[in-house]
């Protein structure tokens, strides 16, 4: 997946390309705004993230001259946060409104989830690993035809691990996760789900795959 | 204006007079003058006296009282001179054009603080954004350089945002202008925002979070009342033992939004003025640094969206927050 980001703010721009690279997506940051347009056309943008304020163009109007011939997701990320800007934006076209400054994952969720939206039917929905498979279409989970329902607490913290194969997952971590796709679940509920999901995985007959890592939370083994 | 004191002040014009008159009569005494010649005389010396007076008191007691009858009713005494009529007797002309010349000058006057204010508004507006820029940058950095001493600063520098978007509503909230939106919006969407943001303070401090299905939709500007909750919901962060829950109840007339911790509580001296300006209380000097701003501003915005904001708590067992939304759209559009 790439994303575009128009921003004019140099260092912001560089960090934010860094932080979206470190999670996997393939990032482009201009810095010539006078031909920004034609970054803007690329076929193989999949996503733009687009400032307000910017030289010699502001993002309003990059945002219009996209939309005339493009339906590439455009996600507005802007200082100027009040009512009449986000209005502004999402009858422009835009497809989302964050406020500086982000939190990041609140950014990624957003983005995954804009992302989600457009290119669903082309995104597989089924997560592996080792034999076991997710199904976030449905929220299923099976190993060797055999098939579970999950929770969408389970569901979450199942991607969450899938997602990060081989690296431990602090329950910090997990938990910032989960709450920024609005499952507002504390200490007690993470432990309680993780529990039931491994029962779940065990009980369609694989060997419980998620060890606890003492003081530093849980991974996929 | 009271006849008696308007006699009194001609006193002394009055009894010299008098004494004059009595004079003159003692001498036509004298000379023998008849008693009719002596009531004519007084007549004819008092009469045009005493009528002219009584017509200027008249002219003078009709244009005042009128005035004061004005003032009385007036909400806003100083629009006085915008209704005053001109009147028809020398003293009051000239009282006349000094109130007027002063309110003219006092216009401007105001226009000028008003224009100041307005401008320095501006800039305050211009600045929060602007600086939004750099934290946002900072926060991507502490993102792609994580460890213990990034840590803290991400810590401090959510603590800077804070204060920069307290001053950013602040700014907005003493306006006179109204640059509100009034919209319908799902509340439970604009409670997940803010639970959002402070996510990772409500997982660090392992606080349970009871969060009821809510289904409610209000009218209001959707940003205000995100700071509104943000506020309310750092401080029950900052005081709760453990537990914060939100939940709604429907009223005649209105939807009050609950916001309850099981905190310390504030004290039963304190709680009159948490809303007042500056105000820390016993609370904000044993437990961390407040400004007082923050429960002011939330007051001063909810104010402007006819919001109702009220606080209850019983020492040491916690504090609940109600925010109540007016039902009928007609209210709030109004404004």
């Amino acid at each position: 997946m790439k994303i575009l980001i128009v921003e004019d703010a140099e260092t912001l721009r560089n960090e934010l390309q860094e932080f979206l690279s470190n999670y996997g997506y393939e990032v482009e940051a201009p810095d010539d705004f006078q031909n920004i347009m034609q970054y803007a056309m690329q076929d193989d943008v999949h996503l733009i993230l687009l400032d307000i304020n910017l030289p010699i163009y502001d993002g309003y109007y990059i945002c219009r001259e996209i939309r005339k011939n493009s339906e590439v997701p455009i996600i507005i990320v802007t200082s100027r946060d009040n009512e009449m800007d986000e209005l502004m934006s999402i009858n422009l076209g835009a497809d989302d409104f964050i406020a500086k400054p982000y939190n990041t994952q609140i950014l990624l969720a957003r983005i995954e989830n804009v992302l989600k939206r457009t290119y669903a039917h082309q995104q597989s929905s089924i997560l592996l690993y080792k034999s076991l498979k997710l199904d976030l279409s449905n929220g299923t989970i099976s190993y060797q035809h055999q098939q579970e329902e999950l929770t969408k607490n389970e569901i979450k913290i199942l991607h969450c691990l899938m997602k990060n194969k081989g690296r431990i997952v602090s329950r910090e971590e997990m938990m910032e996760y989960l709450w920024s796709s609005d499952l507002f679940i504390d200490d007690n509920t993470l432990s309680v789900n993780v529990t039931r999901l491994r029962k779940k995985i065990e009980s369609i007959g694989m060997i419980n795959p998620i060890e606890t890592r003492r003081g530093l939370g849980y991974i996929l083994a | 204006m009271k006849l008696q004191r308007y006699i009194k002040e001609r006193a002394i014009f009055l009894s010299m007079n008098i004494f004059l008159f009595v004079l003159v009569a003692f001498f036509l005494w004298l000379i023998n003058v008849q008693a009719v010649v002596m009531i004519i005389v007084f007549v004819c010396w008092f009469g045009p006296l005493l009528l002219s007076y009584g017509l200027e008191f008249l002219k003078r007691k009709n244009f005042y009282d009128d005035l004061l009858q004005n003032l009385e009713a007036l909400d806003q005494k100083y629009l006085l001179p915008e209704i005053i009529e001109e009147p028809n007797f020398l003293e009051g002309q000239i009282l006349y054009d000094i109130i007027k010349t002063t309110d003219k000058q006092m216009h401007e006057h105001v226009k000028k603080y008003k224009d100041m204010q307005a401008e320095y508004r501006d800039y305050i507006e211009a600045w929060v954004h602007e600086v939004k820029t750099p934290i946002a940058s900072s926060k991507l950095m502490f993102e792609n350089h994580k460890n213990e001493v990034t840590k803290g600063i991400m810590e401090e520098l959510e603590k800077i945002e804070g204060y920069v978007e307290q001053a950013l509503y602040y700014a907005r909230s003493s306006s006179a202008s109204k640059d509100y939106m009034v919209k319908e919006f799902s509340l439970q969407a604009c409670i997940s925002k803010v639970l959002k943001k402070n996510a990772k303070a409500f997982i660090h401090k392992k606080i349970q979070l009871q969060l009821t299905e809510m289904d409610d939709v209000v009218y209001s500007d959707e940003k205000w009342i995100e700071f509104i909750l943000h506020q309310i919901i750092v401080n029950s962060i900052n005081y709760c033992d453990n537990k914060i829950s939100l939940y709604t109840r429907k009223h005649e007339h209105s939807l009050i939004l609950h916001i309850v911790d099981d905190g310390i509580g504030i004290d039963e001296k304190d709680i009159g003025r948490v809303f007042d300006k500056g105000f820390t209380g016993e609370n904000g000097r044993q437990y961390r640094r407040s400004t007082g701003m923050g429960l002011y501003i939330c007051k001063l915005l909810a104010d402007k969206l006819h919001l109702g904001l009220t606080i209850q708590s019983t020492k040491g067992e916690g504090t609940e927050v109600q925010i109540i939304f007016p039902k009928s759209k007609v209210v709030l559009l109004e404004s």
